[in-house]
């Protein structure tokens, strides 16, 4: 099978379930480590690996086959054999190393490359800790005789008197299978017991079949031969055999009477079939254990993205209808109420459409048991995870921009954060350092937080690398603690003095920062010295569709999120002060805020320049609060957030822009981005 | 001829449905676990079953058994893994009309069941 | 003038080889690959956005797509003119990249052989233009300056200025 176009639509597939069974199969064992015991995952592992082996088979990748097959042998064992003994501990680490192995080749296939990893050393340690358990096991010989035994069938065959009075005609025939395929030795007993429904006497050559696999070898070389008794004609029975699955050859010839010697007489007997109620069982309460079987279909992340620009469209179009200039000024009741209806459905449609591209986040925070696992014991410390909010659900393209991050920062709390066992008790902490994992939404966004009970930071040490580093002129200067330990978050910035294979380099925040950054994003940092450090991530809910504010500045037109907008009003002069820098600012009930003058800022010819004539709209992100000054305001409208161009790299202050009802572009403001 | 596949994995599913559907048969249902293979095979009466052994839920075996009890001359062909010998004779003793083993590839997939695909072109 | 290259697009790949679009600009003629251009289309109301360099002029609607804009003129460095009814907006595709170029008037298609083209002499008066030139195609008495598509959509100084930001 080595059609290689027929291959790529199924390579996707293949990338995609065995990635879900990867994710399924790391959660699995995690989950039971945790509550102790890896028993009553065994089935649901074996059947993983099982699957794995297949696919990976089909798909001619040879070393994640044979890797999950080592694996599945072990399983196997394990729940045929059920040995008293063994070692889930380091079970537990083979299953993890094989899935390690798998996903680094699967990411290798995805993008276009060659599975060609060798993993003939994980399979080795799994053979070799299947060998192991075989041979400490003390119930070992007998289980196995004992499955034999009861697996074995009896099959054995006699000769009895040849009646040829009733008229029964004994036929010889050597039968040959396809090359290739497979179990022979099982073909052969298929055909023994067809012909057991209308002959007798049947003798067979090799007699072994079912006990021995190894037939299998002896029947591709020399053929299956068989001797019968049976009242139907050549014919008949040359039909019979024709239509053997995988059949390649046969000769058959009758036999005469007298060459058959007479023997004893014993019966053919069958055992009975296992009973599989007792498998079923366990299977069905891991199944429920695991996530609840609802109905889910995969849908492809493009149609989603159609789909989202549809409705996107349909938001556009539905406001050009409703606010078309032509209606102004006309009394259109009856029209007016269909319109509104038609919002509303438009409305639910937008919503609906949304909820699809939400995610939980469950997954990527679960992601995180396995690094804090592995981060603790490597570095032989004490800490567990605790995840909250897990269901909390945000776009799926933000969820693929803060997996890394959240990495980074859970990596960072563990190295950094906790501190070893012993400090910890001398320092009346637990032993166990606690990491807390939590994401709630909060008006419109998403406030994600990572919070351990640690060290935390280090102010002094931060202003001085923030000094080394030139980021500020004297030690001095009055900074808020947020401000300090956000230098943090500077490229290259790290107190480490020692490098560790995770972090230290200082090459991380910044480009946690950056991530964090590139979704519309926020991050903070705060911390107690001595008793841990919280990072605090907020992002924006959901990107696409927003409520805006359009407004007119000179020839061109802005649009600001509504929910950044405070208030908007037309000055009045007292308000008005400058401060020490001849910056203008406003004093409203008692607070000032700067004034940003949009047509300065934006360079644009300004229709409108005195700040008397214009309008002022306040509005804030993360607690900051800016008047922007603009000519007018033009009206709320539901726009759809459209990404700047990529030739057109970000700027500062600009989210993105929308199509406006008339046919022309409007550019949304980024509020924070302004302020900075 | 008409078929349903069972196989847990979606991936085996659609392999072999690409192959089957481009040599002639008609697949007309697929199943992903033995009791989704009894229902589907009593509301679409295929002509033949290619039936995978380990599943969730309910395994071929249990699903060939309780298709044999429903329609004796049903023709399930089994799906089996090199080292299931013994599963695999206990389906052959519970009525299956034969196995493919896995990995499989399109030519014997094909010469495998053309045996049927005469059987029931000939009816 | 538009129409007739729309028709001139819709032919295939193939027939696409040595097929180039020309405009002017002044009293120089310039061609680019016709693989490379999606439509044509008439001047249309641009959207500003600040802190670019000035030959990006801002962003248009397309039916709903957005796509930046460049004034040819001022990326080549020469004398900004005012639009009239006959600038025509040339929208083209490089690499996954989308952008309308704004020139003074859209020509003809051509078809220019390999064996008229020659590459562009190293000139030492400095026209700026002769950065984003990869060579001159003979027709007829006329020549047309081939453009080299990588180098107009390059974007080098787009990135020093947003490191300056």
């Amino acid at each position: 099978m080595t059609n290689n176009d027929s291959k790529a639509p199924m390579l996707d597939l293949f990338v995609f379930e065995t990635n879900q069974m990867l994710e399924q199969l790391e959660r699995l064992i995690l989950d039971s480590e945790k509550s102790g015991g890896l028993e009553v995952a065994i089935n649901e592992v074996f059947r993983i690996m099982h699957t794995l082996k297949g696919s990976a088979a089909m798909m001619m990748f040879n070393d994640i086959s044979s890797l999950a097959h080592s694996l599945e042998d072990v399983f196997y064992y394990l729940r045929e054999a059920k040995p008293q003994r063994v070692d889930y501990s380091e079970l537990t680490d083979l299953v993890l190393n094989a899935v390690d192995f798998i996903k680094g080749e699967v990411i290798k296939v995805e993008s276009g490359g060659n599975p060609d990893g060798d993993c003939s050393e994980v399979s080795g340690k799994n053979r070799g800790f299947l060998s192991a358990l075989k041979e400490t096991d003390p119930n070992l010989t007998d289980a196995s005789e004992k499955s034999n035994n009861e697996s074995e069938n009896q099959l054995s065959i006699g000769v009895s008197n040849i009646s040829e009075e009733q008229g029964k005609i004994r036929y010889e025939a050597a039968i040959y299978f396809d090359e290739d395929c497979g179990m022979e030795n099982i073909r052969a007993f298929t055909l023994v017991h067809e012909l057991s429904e209308f002959a007798e006497d049947i003798v067979h050559s090799p007699n072994d079949i079912l006990e021995n696999d190894n037939t299998s070898e002896v029947i591709r070389k020399e053929g299956f031969k068989i001797a019968f008794a049976t009242q139907n004609s050549l014919e008949i029975l040359q039909d019979f055999f024709c239509k053997t699955m995988f059949l390649k050859e046969f000769n058959m010839n009758v036999v005469e009477a007298a060459s058959i010697k007479q023997t004893r007489n014993k019966t053919i007997v069958l055992d009975d079939p296992i009973p599989d109620e007792s498998m079923n069982c366990t299977t069905k309460k891991v199944e429920q254990q695991t996530e609840g079987t609802q109905s889910f279909i995969s849908v492809n992340v493009s149609k989603m993205d159609m789909l989202m620009d549809l409705v996107g469209e349909l938001v556009i179009a539905e406001a050009m209808v409703t606010q078309n200039p032509e209606l102004q000024g006309l009394r259109l009741d009856k029209f007016y109420k269909s319109a509104r209806q038609l919002r509303k459905i438009t409305s639910e449609l937008q919503d609906t459409v949304m909820s699809i591209r939400m995610v939980p986040l469950s997954a990527t925070f679960h992601k995180m048991n396995r690094i804090v696992r592995d981060m603790v014991r490597k570095l032989n410390k004490q800490a567990e995870l605790e995840i909250i909010g897990e269901q909390t659900e945000v776009d799926k393209n933000i969820i693929e921009s803060i997996s890394d991050p959240l990495m980074h920062l859970i990596r960072n709390a563990v190295d950094h954060g906790i501190e070893p066992a012993r400090e910890r008790i001398a320092q009346g902490k637990p032993e166990v350092g606690k990491i807390r994992l939590e994401a709630k939404s909060a008006g419109g966004d998403v406030l994600i937080m990572i919070q351990d009970d640690g060290g935390g930071l280090n102010k002094e040490k931060i202003l001085r690398k923030a000094l080394e580093r030139g980021l500020i002129e004297t030690e001095e200067i009055s900074l808020t603690d947020s401000q300090i330990y956000s230098f943090i978050l500077q490229p290259g910035f790290s107190t480490n003095d020692t490098v560790t294979e995770f972090s230290g380099r200082g090459v991380g925040m910044d480009v946690v920062a950056k991530n964090i950054e590139k979704v519309g994003g926020t991050i903070s940092v705060d911390s107690l010295e001595g008793g841990g450090t919280t990072i605090s991530i907020r992002i924006p809910l959901t990107l696409a569709i927003i409520d805006g504010m359009n407004v007119k500045v000179g020839g061109s037109i802005y649009t600001i999120p509504i929910i950044a907008i405070k208030e908007s009003f037309r000055l009045k002069e007292q308000n008005l002060i400058k401060d020490t820098d001849n910056n203008e600012m406003i004093m409203i009930r008692g607070e000032c805020h700067p004034v940003l003058r949009l047509y300065e800022r934006f360079q644009v010819q300004a229709a409108v320049k005195e700040l008397k004539e214009g309008i002022m709209v306040m509005v804030e992100a993360d607690g900051k609060g800016i008047c922007l000054f603009v000519d007018s305001l033009l009206g709320q409208q539901q726009v759809v957030v459209k990404a700047l161009p990529t030739y057109i790299k970000k700027r500062p202050g600009i989210a993105g822009c929308t199509l406006l009802g008339d046919g022309g572009v409007s550019l949304i403001l980024d509020v924070a981005g302004l302020n900075s | 001829m008409k078929l349903l596949i069972v196989d847990d994995a979606v991936f085996i599913r659609l392999t072999l449905k690409m192959m089957l559907e481009k040599n002639g048969y008609q697949v007309i249902g697929e199943a992903a676990n033995g009791s989704e293979a009894i229902l589907k095979y009593n509301e679409l009466k295929p002509d033949l079953v290619t039936m995978d052994i380990t599943m969730p839920q309910m395994d071929g075996i249990t699903a060939l058994k309780a298709i044999k009890r429903m329609d004796p001359s049903a023709k399930v062909v089994m799906i089996s893994a090199l080292g299931q010998e013994s599963t695999v004779k206990e389906a052959i003793v519970s009525g299956a009309s034969g196995f493919i083993v896995k990995p499989f590839v399109e030519e014997q997939v094909l010469r495998g069941l053309s045996k049927f695909k005469i059987a029931t072109e000939a009816l | 003038m538009p129409e007739i290259a729309a028709n001139e697009l819709e032919v295939g790949e193939d027939t696409q080889k040595d097929k180039f679009l020309t405009f002017s600009l002044g009293t120089e003629v310039y061609g680019i690959e016709i693989k490379f251009v999606t439509e044509i289309i008439g001047m249309q109301f641009v959207t500003e956005i600040p802190d670019l360099p000035e030959y990006v002029k801002g962003i248009i609607n397309l039916r709903g797509k957005i796509i930046p804009v460049i004034d040819v003129r001022l990326r080549f460095k020469k004398v900004y003119r005012e639009y009239n009814d006959r600038t025509c907006i040339v929208v083209v595709d490089i690499k996954d990249v989308t952008v309308g170029l704004i020139v003074d008037a859209v020509d003809e298609v051509l078809i220019i052989g390999e064996q008229e083209i020659v590459l562009p002499p190293q000139f030492d008066n400095g026209s700026y233009h002769q950065h984003f030139i990869k060579g001159i195609g003979k027709v007829g008495k006329d020549v047309k300056l081939i453009l080299d598509s990588d180098r107009l959509l390059s974007d080098n100084e787009i990135n020093s200025l947003e490191r300056v930001c």
